[in-house]
């Protein structure tokens, strides 16, 4: 058996190869560009090349001159086209309230401010770079610090918002016997999936039709409508494979509708793939971070009183932020407790949702300082866990569903050989390369949201199951069919499996670890509802095929509509709105519900030079119900690399003049390459939580990037005896000390 | 990408003639220039994609591979077509064995679909990847647009040169295989209009930005580069090309050492280094070589020569640890080149 | 399997590529033949650089006679004339592999090479590997094998780039594999599962 294909412990399927792997090993599956339509006129952005400013007057002549070119939009020819809508966190569908082309009001760098058509991409692209913008320009605020910035408390802005606290940790701190205080700051980073930003729209009389790489197809879908100002009902999104998200394809952003209005206007199919650089400012991205933690602990390493204040970068008009206090004050056994979130208004685009939006700068934070403290204490971080373990939050005293964090930190341990560290900085060097180990804590909140599905059997043994879910890469076409199989007692390649079109039921914004299970939940509850139909007196039948061709059916269905516990009155109805809010996480009134893990990181250093590799990494993650032990562990392993790139490679460079980004290209953007990856062992541990939901499964998709870069930090000072606190840890911080 | 037309090259003097006049760097103003040669294309339609460059015209000089695709090894040294693959230049068993600094600069560079397209000759002459001046919606920069200023040199430089800069422009020459042969004193071939051609040192090819950044060589306008030659030496087998950078590949270099050392026993009798990734230009430490000439080959003979290949450093903001990085990277590359075993 | 947009879609380029052909009677001739002017001034005048310019690629083992604007990239003109959209667009400059392709057998980016400038050189894109329904080359089957994809958009260019590895004879040990195969970026990070269907394939291919 492959590596690639573990044996399925207790509570996991079959790690069968994935549904449409033929599909994409051989090209024919079709991404959204991937679609031809007849006669179709090519789309090119223009982007402001300011950030903050008006738009005095454009030169299109030399643009207009270019044979092959259509028309130029702008927001003079396109009025109010588009309509504002409400920000998310409003009740809203934007993740950007910048109305499309709305006006001459320049709001960040990047900005889209003219789409050129033409017949030819090529001539687009001429005529693109040919339009001359007369700006007013104003001086703009890139970040934290710059002049201009407004600093807001989160709870002023987002009603929803609240700090937790407990107990009185300003006393406690000050009285702890062993104490850390200290500062991290994490860098703005972009999502980068492979796949360019692109959207394909053809109207047919008032139906339109938007091909698009979505995480989102009803939040597209009815979005869309609303700033078109037509019905939902003439939206249609398909979205069949996606090539890759992160978090970057699950809002409707400001490129759909302009290519929606232009291939009105110009009454044929209009497609844009947006370049790699302009990908930077259309979508959304992570966030900057600043935040300061205090951990004060007994000498026995329990903890007294913690404290955790994070400050993100966010928009002018979007009170955007991801608060991962949260969830990192939760993680620990701890009476004091207290945090806060604050925000920092500048001119820049609305960041939004990337894989592990919270917990992924924030628990870099919790994570190094607990190695801080492990430090402090003269304590394995180990053991440092292990003492603050807790099946209890310790704001209200919710209890955990499940927590099998001190048996991931085990198994992960005695994979990784930690009994033989040896506790002294730069005590374990291998010539020329300094080696450190360090570990720390994963955790991402289990949630969920409503999801709807039909399923079809048939009677010659077929089925199809039909729900508008995402194959991101999480291989949902697989666990889709996987379900369905074992519900109804057929082989799995008897299923069919239809995601990614607004005709289909819908499903939630595969974002937040739901997809598989919302969706997977929906559709077990559509496959017993037929076994149900076709059962004898109350009992269930078995063969349902056999039960089908005996009573001379043609097929038998079910639409299932399944909704999570805890979620609110009308969620159902929020999921046709492409709406649907996920529930569960820290969100319970009656409990708390994590997926946990434990990661442990080999770095060498170079002693003179002070490049850092990662040539070891395990990873053990307790999850629920693993469906397909196959691609559970790409995605875990996909997570740590991603992981390993937020640690070492990935910032986004802004220039705090202009307040634009700089290195907005995958040359300068870094994330791993094959060759900084070597050795990666994903342990899935055997876990079973019948709470969470019917099937028991509580969502991979980003729980394995959590905590990686402290893990990496931890291991960079064992290796060198520097404490990094600022990400990326990059060879300019370490230099100076070799 | 401005419209273009295209032409093949059956001879080099045709080629040259297509483009008499026009030169690859004389007479650039905001990138446009009358025409360019094709040949790899890895720097040309990046370039003009981003509109960087506009040239109206290409000649494609790619099918006089059969001419200038020779490699050559003899008495007198190491002889390269300049339409030479990198990657058939990286692979060359003679030249991993007696140049092997060579070989190592092409293997560590871009990745192998690049280095199966770039050209020997293109690669020598790709331009730096400063991000002001890849990116036109930056208006500053005196590179790409003369006397339009410098947004590099109080924005973002962590990736700038520390050497041989001026005040016009810090952009990094990006390149490895230029170090490799500027330690190894190459000379390179060059044909011009009417069958015009001459031999130039390695050394005079790239120009510092001094006050015209936008002059990167010293190619008259229309030539053309054919070819390489690096000279037969005591120091090329006992040669190695350290690359640093954030991950394992397909990156360009945060500092490189092309090292290149004739000992006699533990002493040098002759040094030869050449930096890149610091530098705005393939750069020659000869103040180092020089010191470490009839010395023992030591941590402190290194780090006092490291120290000297960058006594004349000058850092921005963010680009100050190139300074230490740079004479590790040397000190570093200087011992292992001394402990190799030939 | 979601089938019917691929109908939809091929039923489509057929018609587009008809179109392409046909305009193709306004292109000029590619090397300086009489109707070229030999020097710079000259060339810009009589010479509409943006008319169609005819060209015939060769395609998998198929001729594709197509008129186009010279600056289409070998990348754009398979997706986007000729109806190959395996080949992927992840950056367009060369930064990223997802769409290399075999020109005479070697592993290039597609989006860094001109359609005009292939010439009469043999192309191969992942389509050429293996027909409908037929069994996988082994490089395809060894990354079902190794799941050595996620959302599969990288997966052409890897697969293309990989076999390249192979018969350059740079896959002899994992080392070479990952240092060789660094030029395809694979966000979902496959990269340890990219290494072990290279291993695996290359047995097969007798590399």
């Amino acid at each position: 058996m492959v590596d690639a294909a573990p044996a399925p412990k207790a509570n996991m399927g079959q790690p069968i190869p994935r549904y449409d792997a033929r599909q994409k090993v051989t090209g024919s599956a079709m991404y959204s560009s991937d679609v031809a339509l007849p006669d179709t006129a090519y789309a090119y952005l223009v982007s402001s090349g300011i950030a903050k400013g008006r738009i005095r007057s454009f030169d299109l002549r030399s643009a207009k001159s270019v044979p092959g070119v259509l028309d130029v939009l702008t927001h003079e020819t396109m009025h109010d086209a588009v309509r504002h809508l409400k920000f998310m966190t409003e009740g809203g569908p934007a993740s950007n309230t910048v109305v499309p082309l709305g006006s001459a009001d320049i709001a960040y760098g990047g900005q889209t401010i003219a789409v050129v058509l033409a017949n030819t991409y090529e001539a687009a692209r001429d005529a693109a770079h040919r339009i001359v913008v007369d700006y007013e320009i104003d001086t703009p605020s890139a970040t934290f610090g710059s002049p201009g910035a407004v600093d807001q408390e989160l709870a002023t802005q987002n009603k929803k918002h609240e700090d937790p606290k407990v107990g009185d940790f300003a006393s406690a701190f000050a009285s702890a016997p062993v104490k850390v205080d200290v500062s991290y700051s994490t860098p703005t980073q972009h999502h980068n999936p492979i796949e360019l930003f692109s959207t394909q729209c053809v109207w047919n009389g008032a139906q339109l039709t938007v091909y698009e790489p979505s995480q989102n197809v009803f939040g597209i879908k009815n979005g869309l409508a609303a700033q078109l100002g037509i019905s939902p009902d003439q939206v249609r999104v398909i979205s069949r494979f996606i090539g890759g998200a992160f978090g970057s394809k699950g809002s409707l952003t400001q490129r759909t509708a302009i290519v929606a209005v232009a291939a009105r206007k110009l009454g044929r199919p209009v497609k844009l793939v947006a370049t790699r650089d302009q990908g930077f400012t259309i979508a959304t991205y992570r966030a900057e971070t600043r935040q300061t933690v205090k951990l004060g602990a007994g000498r026995d390493g329990r903890l007294l009183a913690l404290s955790h204040e994070g400050s993100e970068v966010t928009s002018r008009p979007d009170p955007y932020a991801v608060a991962g206090t949260d969830a990192s004050i939760r993680m620990y056994a701890c009476p004091n407790i207290a945090s806060n979130v604050t925000i920092v208004r500048a001119d820049r685009s609305t960041p939004g949702f990337m894989r592990a939006p919270a917990e992924t700068p924030y628990f870099f934070a919790l994570e190094s300082a607990m190695d801080e403290l492990a430090v402090a204490l003269d304590m394995d971080p180990v053991e440092l866990r292990r003492v603050n373990d807790t099946m209890h939050e310790p704001i209200k005293g919710l209890p955990y569903t499940s927590r099998s964090l001190m048996t991931c930190f085990d198994q992960a341990a005695a994979a990784f050989g930690w009994s033989k560290r040896t506790k002294a900085p730069g005590s374990m060097r291998d010539g020329d390369w300094l080696v450190g180990w360090g570990c720390a804590t994963s955790a991402y909140p289990t949630q969920m949201a409503p999801a709807s599905a039909r399923v079809r059997l048939f009677p010659d043994g077929t089925a199809r199951v039909e729900t508008a879910s995402h194959e991101i890469g999480n291989g949902i076409y697989t666990i889709a069919a996987q379900t369905a199989a074992e519900r109804l007692g057929l082989p799995v390649e008897k299923i069919t499996v239809m995601l990614g079109d607004t005709v289909l039921p819908p499903a939630p914004v595969s974002g937040g670890s739901i997809t598989a299970a919302s969706v997977c939940s929906a559709i077990a509850q559509a496959c017993d509802a037929i076994r149900a139909k076709l059962s004898n007196n109350g009992t269930p039948a078995v063969d349902l095929v056999k039960l089908m061709s005996e009573r001379g059916l043609g097929a038998v269905e079910d639409y299932a509509e399944w909704t999570p516990h805890g979620a609110q009155k009308g969620a159902l109805g929020m999921l046709y709105k492409g709406a649907a809010a996920p529930t569960g996480g820290t969100r319970l009134t009656d409990r708390i519900q994590f997926a946990f893990g434990a990661q442990f990181v080999e770095v060498r250093v170079h002693a003179r030079t002070r490049e850092i590799r990662v040539p070891r990494i395990v990873g053990a993650f307790a999850a629920g119900r693993i469906l397909n032990p196959r691609t559970a562990r790409s995605q875990f392993m996909g997570g740590m690399i991603w992981g390993i790139g937020s640690a070492l490679h990935e910032e986004t460079a802004i220039d705090t003049n202009a307040a634009r980004y700089v290195n907005t290209n995958l040359a300068d953007y870094l994330v791993p390459v094959n060759a900084d990856v070597v050795d990666v062992d994903v342990i899935m541990v055997p876990e079973e939580d019948h709470l969470v939901n019917p099937i028991g499964v509580k969502g991979i998709g980003e729980i394995g990037i959590v905590g990686t870069s402290a893990a990496v930090a931890n291991a960079v000072y064992h290796a060198t005896g520097q404490r990094v606190r600022d990400l990326p840890l990059r060879i300019d911080s370490l230099v100076a000390g070799s | 990408m401005r419209p273009f037309s295209y032409d093949r090259a059956t001879s080099p003097e045709r080629a040259a003639g297509m483009l008499v006049g026009t030169g690859s760097d004389a007479g650039s103003v905001q990138g446009r220039t009358p025409a360019e040669y094709l040949a790899g294309g890895t720097t040309l339609l990046d370039l003009m994609k981003l509109d960087v460059m506009q040239p109206a015209r290409l000649v494609d000089i790619g099918g006089l591979v059969g001419r200038y695709g020779d490699i050559a090894i003899d008495d007198r040294g190491l002889h390269l077509g300049a339409l030479v693959k990198m990657s058939t230049a990286a692979d060359h068993s003679g030249i991993r064995d007696h140049y092997p600094v060579i070989a190592q600069s092409l293997t560590l560079a871009a990745s192998a679909q690049l280095r199966n397209m770039a050209t020997l000759g293109g690669n020598v002459l790709q331009r730096t990847r400063c991000n002001y001046f890849r990116d036109t919606s930056w208006s500053a920069c005196n590179k790409r647009n003369p006397g339009s200023g410098c947004a590099a040199l109080d924005g973002v430089n962590r990736q700038h040169a520390v050497l041989g800069t001026s005040t016009d422009c810090i952009a990094t020459y990006p390149g490895d295989f230029a170090q490799a042969l500027l330690a190894l004193d190459a000379t390179l071939d060059v044909a011009g209009a009417a069958g015009g051609a001459r031999t130039m040192r390695f050394a005079d090819l790239h120009r510092p930005p001094g006050a015209t950044p936008n002059v990167e060589t010293a190619l008259k306008p229309g030539e053309v580069i054919t070819g390489f030659h690096v000279p037969a030496a005591p120091w090329t087998r006992r040669s190695l090309y350290l690359k640093v950078r954030d991950r394992q590949s397909y990156e360009f270099a945060l500092a490189s050492a092309a090292v290149a050392l004739d000992m006699d026993g533990e002493v040098v009798r002759q040094a030869r280094i050449a930096l890149g990734g610091v530098a705005a230009v393939p750069w020659r430490a000869r103040e180092a070589e020089a010191a470490l000439t009839g010395k023992r080959l030591d941590e402190a003979a290194a780090t006092a020569a490291a120290r000297l290949a960058f006594a004349g450093a000058v850092a921005r903001q963010h680009n100050g640890y190139k300074i230490a990085l740079g004479q590790k990277t040397v000190v570093r590359a200087l011992l292992q080149a001394a402990t190799l075993e030939i | 399997m979601p089938d019917y947009d691929d109908r939809e879609a091929r039923a489509f380029v057929s018609r587009r590529r008809f179109i392409g052909v046909t305009a193709s009677t306004a292109a000029l001739p590619l090397v300086g033949g009489p109707a070229r002017a030999e020097t710079a001034e000259t060339a810009a005048a009589p010479v509409d650089p943006s008319a169609p310019v005819d060209m015939t690629l060769r395609i998998n083992g198929e001729r594709h006679r197509l008129g186009l604007d010279v600056r289409t990239t070998l990348l754009d003109a398979l997706r986007d004339h000729v109806g190959l959209t395996g080949s992927k667009k992840g950056c367009d400059h060369g930064q990223c592999g997802a769409c290399t392709v075999h020109v005479d057998g070697e592993r290039v980016l597609s989006c860094l090479t001109l359609a005009v400038a292939v010439g009469d050189r043999e192309v191969t894109t992942i389509e050429g590997l293996a027909r409908a329904d037929a069994p996988l080359h082994p490089m395809q089957q060894a990354f079902v094998d190794n799941d050595a994809f996620q959302c599969g958009y990288c997966t052409p260019g890897q697969i293309m780039s990989a076999i390249g590895c192979v018969k350059e004879g740079h896959a002899d040990n994992d080392d070479a594999i990952r240092e060789y195969m660094s030029g395809n970026l694979c966000r979902c990070a496959a990269y340890p599962n990219i290494v072990a269907a290279v291993r695996q394939a290359k047995a097969q291919m007798g590399g």
